[in-house]
This record gives C-alpha cells, sequence and structure tokens, in this order.
C-alpha cells in the first residue's frame, strides 16, 4: 500500500506535468496567434474587433472585400525593400 | 521614470557590469582576430562571434542613449495606432510581430547581393563596413526616421521633408524616391537575368511560381478569402516541389530547350511580367507571391544561419585582395569609395527609410517600441549581409572570381578564365569549374555577374555540407537561386505597383485625371511608363559588354546611399528643431561621411579617365575607335547604343547628385533659421495626446495583447 508521501509526491509530480503542459499549450498558442497576426491570417478578425470598440457604426466589410482592399492598400505604397 | 535611469537600467548590479564587458571584450578580440589575422583560412565562427558581440554591446548601449538622451521616447503618449486605431491602417501590433514585419519589409536582395559583389575586396573591409556602418549609421537612421514618422502621425518621408525643410526639398526627396525605385529595378531584374540565363532548371523553377502565386491569388479570393496562413503552407509545398521538378525538365531534352532562354529573351520576359503585375488585380498576383516569398525568404535566412553555425565554413578569400587598387574584375573602383557604395543595404539604406515612415509607425503600440523594431531589425539586416559574406568568402577565391568576372575580362572557356584569374595569383583548375557546373546541375557558372549564382553556390555548399553531401548540392543550389530570384521578384513586382502610383501621381500634378488610380488608361501609361523606365536600364545591363553589373550596381548603390543621406539630412534638421544640438554629431556625421562617399563615387563614375570606371571615359573610347574605324561595321549599332547608354549613366549620376546638393543647401538654409531662431522655423509635431493604456494595457484590443509586457514608462 502506497504510503501518504509517496502519494503527495506522485501528486505533485502530477500537478508539475500538468503545470508544463498548459504552459507549454499557453507558449503554443501565443507562437500560432502571433504567425497569423505576422502573415495577415487574423487581419480580419482584428478589424471585425476595431469596428465594434468604435462609438459610430459604419457597414462592416465582408471578409472577401476586407481582403480586396486590404492588399489594395498595403501594396501601393514601399512596401518591399531592396 | 527619471531621466537616464533607462540607459543606465540594470547597470548597477555587478553582475550586469561583468557580463557586459565580457562581451565587449569578446567582441572586440573577435573583431581583432578577424583584422589581423594572416595566413590560414580563417573560421568563420570569428565572423559571428564579432558581429553578434557588436551588435548586443551597440543595441544596449547605443541605442538605449539614442532613446535616452537624444529622442526621449515616452510611452505615455498616445502614438497614432492608439489614436486612429481603425483596424486597416492604424493597428496596435505586438512589438515582436512588428518586427517580423519590419524586418520583412526592409530585408531584400540588397545584403545578400552587395556583401557577395564586395568580397572582390577580401573578407576584412566590406565585414569591417557592414558592422560599423550598421552600428553607427544604418540603424540610427531607421531608427530616428521611424521615430519622427510615429511623432508626425506615419507621414512619408516626402512629407516629413516638405513640412521640416521646405516644399522643395520634399519635392526633390519625392524625385529621389522615384529615381531610387527605377534604378533598383532595373538592377535587381538584371541580377535574376543573370542568374537564370542559360538555366533551364532555374528559368523552370521561376516561371512555376507565377501559376502557383494566380493559384493562391484565386484561393484567397474566392474559395478562403484572407486564409494567408494555409495558403502560403500550400503555396511553399508547391514552390518546394518545383525545385525538384527542375531537374527532370532540365534532364529532358525537348523541355530543357524550352526553358533554355538568352540575357535578352529574359529580360524582355521580366519586362512584361513587371508590367502584367502591375497593372492585373493586386489580389491576382502580386499579393500572393509577397506571401510566398516572405515564408520562403524567413526560412531561408534561419536555415543560412544554423547552416554557418553548424558547418563553421572556412574564410578561404584573404583578409585583403589586389583589388583595393581598383583594378577589381567584378566591378571597375576603388576600396574607397567603391567598397560602401557596393555593400549598400547591409550597413546602410535610404530604402529604409520610406518603411520607417511608411507602414511601420501606423502599427507601433509604443514609443519605445521603435527602438527595438528601428535600429534591432536593421542590426539584423546586417547579420543577414555578414552571412552573405561568409558564403562568397567561404568559396575558393578562384571559383568566386570565374563566377563573377565578366567574358570580357576572364575569358568565355573554362580554360581561359582559369589560365586568367590563375595569374592574379588565385590558383583555378580549368576542370574545377566543369565540375562544380556538373556538380550545381548547370551547363556552366563561368561569367555569372550580379552575386546570385556565387551567393547560391556558397549557400548549397554550407546547406549540403548540412543535409545531404554532395548528391544534394544541385538541388540546394537551385533552391537558393529560386528564394533569390522569387525575392528580387516580389521586390520587382511591388516596386512597380508602387512606381507606377508615384506616376500616376506626378502625372497628376499635369492633368488631374491621370492621378485616378482606377482609371484604366492611367493604370495602362503609368505601368508602361514605369516598366520602360527599368527596364531599359535592365537591357542595357544585359547587352553591356562589361557584364551590366559593372556599371549598374554602382549607380544602384550610389542612388541608393543618397536616399539614406537625405534621411539623415532629414533627421538632423528635426534634431536642431528639438534643440538637441548636443548630440546632433550622431546623424551629422554619418550624414557627412555619406555625402563624400557619394559625391566621391559619383564623380569618379562620370569622370574616371580609366574606361571600364568613368562612363564618359568609356564611351568616348568606344567613339574613338568608332571613328578609328575598328569597331567592325555589322557592331557599329551596338557599339553606338553601348556608347548612348553610358552618357546616358552619366547624366542619371550627375542628376541624383545635383538633386543631393540642392537639398543640402536648402537644409542648410533652414538648419541657419533654426540657430538664428527663426520663429518660422517650427517643429511640425502632432500634439501630445496622454495614452489610454498608461494603467492597464488590456485597453488595446488587438489580437496578442495579452503578451504585452509592462506599464509604459518615459524614456529619457
Amino acid at each position: 500500500m502506497p504510503s501518504l508521501g509517496s502519494e503527495v509526491q506522485a501528486c505533485t509530480r502530477k500537478s508539475r506535468a500538468l503545470a508544463l503542459a498548459l504552459r507549454i499549450k499557453l507558449v503554443a498558442a501565443k507562437l500560432w496567434l502571433g504567425i497569423r497576426e505576422w502573415c495577415g491570417d487574423s487581419a480580419y478578425e482584428r478589424y471585425v474587433q476595431a469596428q465594434r470598440t468604435k462609438p459610430e457604426k459604419s457597414c462592416l466589410l465582408t471578409p472577401t472585400e476586407f481582403y480586396v482592399e486590404r492588399v489594395n492598400r498595403r501594396y501601393s505604397r514601399p512596401n518591399r525593400c531592396c | 521614470m527619471p531621466p537616464g535611469d533607462f540607459f543606465y537600467q540594470g547597470m548597477n548590479r555587478p553582475i550586469s557590469v561583468v557580463i557586459w564587458i565580457v562581451v565587449a571584450l569578446v567582441g572586440a578580440g573577435a573583431l581583432g582576430t578577424i583584422a589581423f589575422h594572416r595566413g590560414e583560412p580563417l573560421n568563420a565562427t570569428w565572423f559571428v562571434v564579432a558581429a553578434a558581440c557588436c551588435y548586443l554591446v551597440a543595441y544596449r548601449f547605443y541605442s538605449a542613449f539614442i532613446a535616452a538622451r537624444l529622442l526621449t521616447l515616452d510611452d505615455y503618449r498616445a502614438t497614432p495606432s492608439e489614436r486612429h486605431d481603425d483596424g486597416r491602417d492604424f493597428v496596435p501590433t505586438n512589438k515582436w510581430i512588428l518586427f517580423g514585419h519590419h524586418f520583412a519589409a526592409i530585408a531584400g536582395p540588397g545584403p545578400l547581393v552587395g556583401p557577395t559583389l564586395a568580397a572582390q575586396f577580401g573578407y576584412l573591409p566590406g565585414t569591417l563596413w557592414l558592422i560599423a556602418g550598421a552600428v553607427f549609421a544604418g540603424c540610427v537612421q531607421d531608427f530616428i526616421i521611424l521615430f519622427c514618422s510615429i511623432r508626425r502621425d506615419g507621414k512619408t518621408l516626402g512629407e516629413i521633408a516638405r513640412e521640416e525643410i521646405s516644399q522643395r526639398g520634399g519635392f526633390i526627396a519625392q524625385l529621389a524616391v522615384l529615381a531610387i525605385m527605377i534604378i533598383l529595378l532595373g538592377v535587381v531584374a538584371l541580377v535574376i537575368v543573370n542568374a537564370l540565363k542559360s538555366s533551364p532548371w532555374a528559368t523552370f523553377t521561376l516561371a512555376a511560381t507565377i501559376p502557383i502565386a494566380l493559384l493562391l491569388g484565386l484561393y484567397l479570393r474566392f474559395l478562403r478569402p484572407g486564409r494567408v496562413l494555409e495558403a502560403s503552407f500550400i503555396g511553399v509545398a508547391l514552390v518546394l516541389f518545383v525545385v525538384v521538378a527542375g531537374q527532370w525538365v532540365a534532364d529532358s531534352p525537348s523541355w530543357a530547350h524550352v526553358f533554355t532562354l538568352s540575357g535578352v529573351t529574359l529580360a524582355f520576359a521580366l519586362i512584361a511580367y513587371g508590367f502584367a503585375a502591375s497593372a492585373l488585380p493586386v489580389w491576382l498576383l502580386l499579393a500572393p507571391r509577397d506571401y510566398l516569398s516572405a515564408f520562403i525568404k524567413a526560412g531561408a535566412i534561419f536555415s543560412l544561419a544554423a547552416g554557418i553555425l553548424l558547418v563553421r565554413p572556412q574564410v578561404l578569400m584573404p583578409p585583403l585582395t589586389r583589388f583595393i587598387d581598383g583594378s577589381g574584375p567584378v566591378f571597375a573602383g576603388k576600396i574607397f569609395p567603391f567598397c560602401f557604395i557596393t555593400i549598400a543595404c547591409g550597413a546602410i539604406s535610404g530604402f529604409h527609410s520610406l518603411i520607417s515612415s511608411g507602414t511601420t509607425p501606423k502599427m507601433i503600440l509604443r514609443e519605445s517600441h521603435a527602438r527595438f523594431i528601428g535600429y534591432g531589425a536593421m542590426l539584423m539586416e546586417s547579420f543577414v549581409g555578414v552571412m552573405a559574406m561568409i558564403a562568397a568568402c567561404a568559396m575558393t577565391p578562384g571559383v568566386y572570381f570565374a563566377i563573377n568576372s565578366p567574358a570580357s575580362i576572364v575569358g568565355a572557356t573554362s580554360d581561359a578564365a582559369s589560365a586568367t584569374i590563375s595569374s592574379w595569383g588565385y590558383p583555378l583548375q580549368a576542370q574545377t569549374m566543369t565540375d562544380l557546373a556538373r556538380a550545381v546541375g548547370e551547363q556552366t557558372l563561368l561569367n555569372r555577374a550580379g552575386g546570385a549564382p556565387s551567393l547560391a553556390v556558397g549557400m548549397a555548399q554550407i546547406f549540403s555540407s548540412t543535409i545531404g553531401g554532395p548528391r544534394l548540392l544541385s538541388i540546394w543550389y537551385h533552391f537558393a537561386i529560386m528564394f533569390e530570384a522569387l525575392f528580387i521578384l516580389t521586390v520587382l513586382d511591388a516596386g512597380t505597383r508602387v512606381g507606377r502610383f508615384m506616376v500616376q501621381e506626378l502625372g497628376g500634378r499635369v492633368w488631374k485625371p491621370f492621378a485616378r488610380t482606377g482609371w484604366w488608361p492611367g493604370i495602362l501609361i503609368s505601368s508602361a511608363l514605369i516598366v520602360g523606365a527599368w527596364g531599359y536600364f535592365l537591357y542595357q545591363g544585359v547587352v553591356d559588354p562589361l557584364g551590366g553589373i559593372n556599371s549598374l550596381w554602382p549607380l544602384f548603390g550610389i542612388s541608393n546611399q543618397l536616399l539614406a543621406a537625405v534621411a539623415l539630412v532629414v533627421a538632423t534638421t528635426i534634431l536642431l528643431k528639438m534643440k538637441r544640438i548636443r548630440w546632433i554629431w550622431l546623424t551629422l556625421i554619418p550624414m557627412a561621411w555619406l555625402v563624400i562617399i557619394t559625391m566621391t563615387a559619383s564623380y569618379q563614375k562620370i569622370f574616371d579617365p580609366n574606361p571600364r570606371l568613368g562612363f564618359l571615359s568609356y564611351s568616348n573610347a568606344l567613339a574613338a575607335q568608332i571613328a578609328a574605324g575598328k569597331i567592325p561595321a555589322a557592331k557599329i549599332a551596338d557599339t553606338q547604343r553601348v556608347i548612348f547608354n553610358q552618357r546616358l549613366d552619366a547624366a542619371v549620376t550627375a542628376v541624383l547628385a545635383a538633386m543631393i546638393i540642392v537639398l543640402i543647401i536648402e537644409a542648410l538654409m533652414q538648419w541657419y533659421r533654426i540657430l538664428s531662431s527663426d520663429p518660422k522655423s517650427v517643429l511640425h509635431e502632432t500634439a501630445y495626446v496622454a495614452t489610454r493604456w498608461t494603467e492597464d494595457f488590456s485597453g488595446a484590443s488587438y489580437v496578442g495583447a495579452a503578451a504585452e509586457p509592462e506599464a509604459p514608462a518615459v524614456e529619457g
């Protein structure tokens, strides 16, 4: 029969492993968010968020309209260097 | 936080002091080894250690000093992204993500090609300038222009120059930008042509990226709007597949014939592509190609860094070659000023000031992030330049000169080239070049001026030493060529489109409808004008008997460094208006240095009596040969075209130099007014608005906000 001490140790190990797994999951989630934002994948979500917080309500663009407008704007000024 | 605390942050702990002293000593030791080592080949690790330590010390102390004492960055001041947050242009962005954006925007072919070409002087001058130039000039320019733009609602360099110097100054800055754009596009297109000509494998690979980009464009527009990540994964997989498939094309006699193109054919193909990319909807071709390029660029640069650290190659090029006297085969001109002109973007690039006053200031979250993004990203770019230098210098010098020298100097056959190059003191067997060409899957590697093929050979040797060995050398070589060509093509199509907008804006001053960006006749005419302008430089480079790079890369370097001088003139003017007279040398010295090197280079390129260096002496020598009847009748028309091109290059160089002189005179007048306390000389910063995020940064409702750390602090 396992002693109380070993049970506590096992429990501590388990909670440490869980904490580590949680931390890894958090880091992976942040990394994923970062990559999505870096490449523009989350631009539409960000736009919708920004529109929601604005006091004056304007017509929300669809994902397609937003994408086309975004790339048009982005490539009308120097954005790639020598 | 009281003034100066930021600068001394952490330095009250003895351990920090000891660590920084150790980093500085290790860096000094590595730099000393690079500078004074003679005889046996040097290990590339010394370069990496020297660069890394210098960058760390510069970032920790010099950039902190600029942030605290010169600019007094203020995190309690709301940035444009906070004040105008619209989810479109003005988007508060995590500093690491914005660093990635900014670095992806500033890192182009320049820091790869420039150091590769400058390796003809040996590894020492180029490496020293890459490190010192970045620390004291390039990073300072990027950082201060970014700061100036943040304080002006993200205005562009031209707009800032117009407000802070004069209307004329702003107009000159805009013209300089257009001029550099045209020359830049012509030169980078020439680099692609020289990398692809007579290479069916490389040509097929690059050609195949066009339908791949179109496919991604349709996917992102109609199937999964804006899902860039998944589209990019599909695209990268397809691109890697066509790199391998290129070998099958090269091995098939019928297909190899189709993709074996001459320089002139490739030049016209690129001109047609540039026109299409500029005139077609941006979502169809340009944007998806850029996404592809960004991922492959990031992957290849990190792989090169990892490869160098793992392989630790020996640097076989001597520290200084005999060509410091100006007789170099890759390009003519003495070490001063042409080492600095040739390195260009790896140390300081005027073009960066357009990025620093473009998208980045509209996305920055806090003023203090400008230090990490402006100064830090340029340090990273300089490190890319050092890696390119290592890759070029890790090759046998004989092989390096055989690849990068034009046929008119070393000969067009392996035997002739090996005899000429060996006579310079860099032994080369004819069989070495034949074997190397076969190993990388090319018909020949001789006379492939432009830097891209030699860099690809260097990269392939490093990569294959890590993965795959000699069996994969050809795959790695074509991967490197595809990587270089892909992102050069991205610069080409994005630059053509921006140039089109500039032409439309300038044309709109004469006739208003021309400025309407959605008006098709305007689109077609302006696209044709901009493509015709850079296409002409490309064509003249392709048909130039001296290889094109000899004339055009210095011209590009001069225009780029002139634009950097323009940016530093603007920065100096603003600092004077901010009453930072005590520290004005921080921008004044790099500005003066750039003016000296660009003016010296411009003078030599126009008037030098050596026909390989001076545009006018070369054209006069050719004219004298025609007059003396030494040119065969069949070649007279071609020779006259070369004469015209040389005179055109001389005129372009003179106009660029004249523009900077006029701008400096304008700035000097403004400086006089500032120093004599003229009330008209006012600083045009936007009014101070306190940040809403002082207490709680979660006020910023942007993706990744949770990753933001501490509460804001005043630097200075």
